[in-house]
């Protein structure tokens, strides 16, 4: 990356963009002709009913999903194999990712040599910020659903990821945890990064507010 | 590359060891289905030596076959195979040390007990020598050739005879040398020319079929 490529982007941020995109399941075009543009520091959380695509829309903007229509940019490049944006993503979907025969704190090591770093004390200090260091040793198999959500969710906070992608990040989740999660969001939207979210309530009413866009689908 | 190699392989290692019953599983299949040919044949040792070979081939395609459909299932269920699609590490790689453990943990285990099942065909020593050879050489075919109809089914949620119908006929020329190469040696011919040719088979999978592994998992993961 060239000098002046970098003062662009500190200038202007992260930027995803998506233009014309569509969604087809079978015969039926869930969403066609969908544009959105996210940059650093806004939340985009995408409303829509039941199997209105919402999901579909979250795994094509992680590049999961095959594109049916459109194209997606992340800092004007195409998402297709670019590794500078999947360096960027963090992605929360409805599976955990997480093994049942590893222990927690053996889960988050797994990510974190993924993430190229390999720092046991970190994972610790992770798991005890999520409040889920009392099950680090445990298998995953015996973590309650809302811990293993929980023990999900710190993935997040290995690396420093610009982009969060979540899909019902507050399924299953106490309140107590909801309020983590929102204060974890928040820090991250302060930092500039961008959130992406699905959620059945409206935030139009909690911490996340001065951050918040919607899109209906 | 090697760090990305090895992370996955040690993950891979650490799940099949935790996880016996797959360790166990494919060697337990192997054995019995090769068993129950003596048991079933009339008791010639003549009749039992020259199918040996065969049989014991085609245990050993059945046994890898049956450790194929829990290759991608439980990570594309619980959400590993997702991730590891949108980590910016090598997915190619991942697929080759998922490949490879996979292997270490069915076929290699098989290439191993084999001789000793040999004995009970009364296989004279020569051959097992060349039995353990093509086992070898074509059990890596066998896996990863295996893989991409692992990754082809992975969704499917009954794929398993989908999986067999797919694979099985691929897997005939490995299984024409392999087997061959025992006949062969057994009247006496020379048997470089199998060797070359499983050895050609096993370098055009191990270029070709990581390639096409992720390709098929990237078309069906939706």
């Amino acid at each position: 990356m060239s000098a002046h490529e970098i003062s662009a982007a500190d200038s202007h941020g992260h930027c995803l963009a998506a233009n014309n995109l569509a969604c087809q399941r079978g015969e039926r075009w869930l969403f066609e002709g969908l544009n959105l543009t996210v940059s650093s520091g806004t939340c985009l959380h995408v409303i829509g009913a039941n199997g209105s695509g919402k999901t579909s829309l979250l795994r094509m903007l992680c590049g999961i999903s095959r594109i049916d229509r459109g194209d997606i940019t992340w800092q004007q490049k195409n998402i297709a194999g670019n590794d500078d944006y999947f360096s960027g993503l963090a992605y929360l979907g409805h599976k955990d990712g997480l093994k049942n025969e590893f222990t927690a704190a053996e889960n988050l090591e797994f990510y974190q040599r993924l993430n190229f770093e390999n720092d046991p004390a970190k994972v610790d200090e992770i798991l005890a910020e999520m409040g889920i260091l009392a099950c680090a040793d445990l298998p995953t198999f015996q973590l309650s659903f809302g811990q293993r959500r929980r023990l999900a969710l710190a993935r997040l906070l290995l690396v420093p990821r610009p982009l969060w992608v979540l899909d019902e990040p507050f399924t299953g989740i106490d309140q107590a945890g909801r309020n983590l999660i929102e204060r974890l969001c928040v820090e991250h939207l302060a930092a500039g990064g961008i959130l992406i979210l699905t959620n059945h309530q409206s935030l139009r009413s909690g911490p996340l507010k001065p951050f918040l866009n919607e899109l209906e689908l | 590359m090697t760090n990305t190699f090895m992370l996955y392989a040690m993950r891979e290692w650490q799940l099949l060891f935790r996880n016996s019953s797959t360790l166990a599983q494919p060697l337990c299949f192997f054995v019995i289905i090769a068993l129950l040919f003596p048991l079933s044949l009339p008791a010639e040792n003549a009749l039992l030596q020259r199918i040996g070979g065969g049989v014991i081939w085609v245990s050993a395609v059945l046994a890898t076959l049956l450790s194929l459909e829990s290759m991608f299932k439980p990570d594309y269920h619980d959400g590993a195979l997702e991730q590891w699609l949108i980590q910016p590490r090598s997915l190619t790689l991942a697929v080759v040390a998922k490949v490879f453990s996979q292997w270490s943990a069915t076929g290699l285990i098989l290439t191993l007990f084999a001789p000793v099942l040999c004995l009970t065909f009364r296989i004279p020593v020569e051959q097992i020598w060349v039995l353990f050879v093509g086992l070898l050489l074509g059990t890596p075919s066998l896996t990863l050739i295996g893989a991409i109809g692992a990754a082809l089914t992975v969704t499917l949620h009954r794929g398993g005879v989908l999986l067999a119908i797919i694979i099985l006929p691929l897997y005939i020329p490995i299984l024409i040398f392999g087997a061959g190469m025992v006949t062969q040696s057994a009247q006496g011919a020379d048997i470089t020319g199998q060797i070359y040719a499983l050895a050609a088979i096993l370098t055009l999978a191990l270029t070709l079929a990581p390639f096409a592994i992720v390709g098929a998992l990237r078309a069906t993961i939706d």
